[in-house]
């Protein structure tokens, strides 16, 4: 079966007279078959060797077929020589550049060396403004110290925003471009006449009066109060309060206040500082009373002795109970055992 | 939006004053044209004149009326851009030189400490002032970009406020701040929770000012126009107006209300007209107020302006309609 191959190589040799060749002569088809061989040596040289087979004959005679084959050694030596010569047909040029392109490039070097060496020493310079150790700019950067007060810092310029660069106004004042559109100026037409009108209109539509009791749902109407002013506070409303806890007076106050400690956090420190004296008071009673030379006498040798039993038992319960009755007014555990370690003493 | 400076000042000042709002750009009377493409160039040297330059540049709004001013930020609906305003509109004051004290009256939903960044930083509230836990300058949360700008919020979440005297809490705190050790402010700023209930009446008690802030939509406007209702029938007459979220391109198709058919509907007094920004949910993430910015968005131009024109109790003359642009001819590309 002949199959007719298309050619991924066309070196320069080749010609297409072996298609019109193929034409001329009374071949119907012909058969390409490109093979490749290298030729041993140092040269890299391709030689192709086409195998051209032809098969003559027409088709409708198939007992004799007739194929010659025909060798075709294309050799690429051929084009690099023809590359070698058209380089070399331009000498002069070559000539040229050599005799001139040193210099040229010498000072583009060094103009290029010179901007890099620039650019180095500005990006050198900023990072060096940043990272300056322990500089004042530090503390302002922290939020140390405040670069407004400061006397070398640069003062404030600030653009005017009715004579701002951007905002392009036409020579009749009359049209303003900016951003790519142009717009014009449209005169406010509303006079005071007409404000007085909507003024008017407003307070016959809208009559309103600043609530000043603010009752719950069930709470009586008191007597002597507009019921204009009044304001009913759902039940289920998020920012009523149930109780006041705050009392009034005493908020003003706070608000007023402007050295001290706040009157909260007065209050609780009060409240902690008498707690510790209450606990140091305690403790002090408790060393009085505990002499460690008389707890001896206090011991006694251990006796089954039902009498005592039902006393360990009853100050143990006693010691139950107390422990687990909730502290009234701290939750430190600590006078807990101290009430309960005094209370074993003295039963003892 | 930006508004035409008013060129012609009515009270020329005989004098060169450093504190003039109008640049002493030259001895003469000359009304000054702020509208320039370019900045003037400085003069050849000459104390007088280098000063002059500066001043240009560093020009500050003029305060008016009696410190400290107390000004509610409010709305009535939600989401229309209260806290967003108060965050900018306080930091843009805080950076013209003024002190200001923030506080956001939400009792329960905290959000001005979160546009603010400092929401790691408020550790004591109001709440805890009351209840004697802190005192008022513990709770006082200072920035750390603008030192004289401070955060006070009203509570944590789940904590409760006596609604009795909530109102009365916010008057306490206001006179407690003007007769502090460090003076009193210049401004106080009141950002109101959504709604006309107790947190609407509580932190609209102690104010003398209001800023309403509304978008170009008929609910917005109608509850607007209902907070603005309550706000005067309360005493608070002094009621400026914010619209916030314009699409210039929406109006110019017709598909969204311009600012002079809100003004039409409202009948306030213009204190800014601001865009439709992208910007403004960037900045929210970061937070770091959109006036901040470098360069400036169009939203945070607009909000310098607003707090401008809120030091000056000055208010909006003209506002912006968007148009086609000028078709440019042939020769326009040799800059014509």
């Amino acid at each position: 079966m002949a199959s007719i191959w298309t050619l991924q190589f066309h070196p320069i040799s080749l010609q297409p007279s072996i298609w019109v060749s193929k034409h001329q002569t009374h071949l119907n088809f012909v058969k390409l078959r490109p093979e490749f061989r290298f030729i041993s040596g140092s040269s890299k040289q391709l030689n192709r060797k086409f195998v051209l087979g032809a098969y003559s004959g027409s088709p409708s005679d198939p007992d004799e077929p007739a194929v010659k084959t025909q060798t075709i050694t294309v050799a690429v030596k051929d084009q690099l020589s023809k590359l070698h010569g058209t380089i070399n047909s331009f000498p002069p040029l070559v000539f040229v550049m050599n005799r001139y392109g040193g210099s040229n490039l010498a000072i583009g070097l060094c103009i290029a060396i010179a901007l890099l060496v620039i650019a180095v020493r500005v990006y050198a310079a900023r990072k060096l403004r940043h990272r300056t150790p322990g500089s004042v700019a530090d503390l302002v950067r922290r939020g140390q110290l405040r670069s407004d007060r400061r006397g070398i810092s640069r003062p404030l310029k600030y653009e005017d925003p009715f004579n701002n660069p951007m905002v392009k106004v036409g020579k009749s004042n009359s049209t303003v471009e900016m951003c790519g559109k142009v717009y014009r100026l449209a005169p406010v037409t509303l006079t005071e006449e007409e404000q007085a009108i909507h003024q008017k209109r407003r307070s016959r539509a809208y009559q309103w009066k600043r609530p000043t009791v603010f009752l719950k749902e069930g709470e009586s109407v008191p007597a002597d109060v507009d019921p204009d002013t009044i304001r009913w506070i759902p039940a289920n409303h998020p920012f009523a309060t149930t109780a006041s806890d705050i009392d009034e007076d005493l908020a003003q106050n706070n608000v007023y206040q402007k050295h001290g400690v706040p009157f909260r956090i007065k209050a609780e420190h009060e409240a902690m500082q008498r707690k510790l004296e209450a606990l140091q008071s305690e403790q002090k009673l408790n060393n009085l009373m505990i002499d460690p030379r008389n707890a001896k006498d206090f011991e006694r040798p251990f006796k089954e002795h039902p009498r005592s039993r039902e006393q360990v038992e009853q100050s143990s319960f006693n010691n139950q109970t107390s422990d687990s009755m909730p502290p009234t007014s701290d939750p430190a555990p600590i006078s807990v055992e101290s009430n309960s370690s005094s209370e074993e003493t003295q039963k003892l | 939006m930006l508004s035409l400076h008013n060129p012609f000042p009515t009270t020329p000042k005989p004098s060169l004053n450093l504190n003039s709002s109008t640049p002493p750009f030259s001895t003469t009377f000359k009304p000054h044209f702020p509208n320039t493409l370019k900045p003037p160039k400085p003069h050849k040297p000459h104390f007088a004149t280098r000063t002059q330059s500066l001043l240009q540049y560093n020009r500050k709004p003029q305060l008016a009326g009696e410190t400290p001013r107390v000004v509610v930020i409010t709305s009535g609906k939600g989401g229309v851009g209260k806290t967003t305003t108060t965050a900018n509109v306080g930091l843009s004051l805080a950076r013209l030189g003024f002190s200001v004290v923030a506080i956001d009256a939400d009792v329960g939903l905290r959000n001005l400490d979160l546009l603010l960044g400092l929401e790691n930083r408020v550790n004591y509230t109001v709440v805890e002032v009351l209840n004697g836990d802190c005192r008022l300058d513990q709770a006082l949360v200072r920035d750390k970009r603008w030192s004289n700008f401070e955060l006070l919020c009203i509570s944590k979440p789940r904590s409760k406020l006596p609604i009795g005297f909530g109102g009365k809490a916010l008057v306490w705190l206001v006179d407690a701040l003007k007769s502090r050790q460090e003076g009193s402010p210049d401004f106080i700023i009141i950002d109101c929770p959504a709604g006309i209930d107790a947190g609407f009446i509580t932190a609209i008690t102690p104010a003398n000012e209001a800023v309403l802030v509304t978008t170009p939509d008929i609910t917005s406007l109608r509850d607007a126009d209902r907070v603005t209702g309550l706000l005067e029938c309360d005493g608070i007459r002094d009621i400026k107006m914010i619209v916030n979220r314009v699409r210039t391109d929406m109006i110019k198709g017709e598909d969204m209300m311009s600012v002079l058919d809100v003004q039409e509907m409202l009948g306030l007094s213009l204190l800014g007209v601001i865009p439709e920004d992208s910007e403004v949910i960037r900045s929210t993430n970061r937070g770091y107020p959109l006036v901040l910015n470098k360069p400036p968005t169009l939203a945070g131009l607009a909000f310098e302006q607003a707090a401008w024109r809120l030091v000056e109790q000055d208010s909006m003359k003209a506002v912006m309609m968007e148009e086609e642009p000028k078709k440019r001819g042939f020769f326009s590309f040799f800059g014509g």
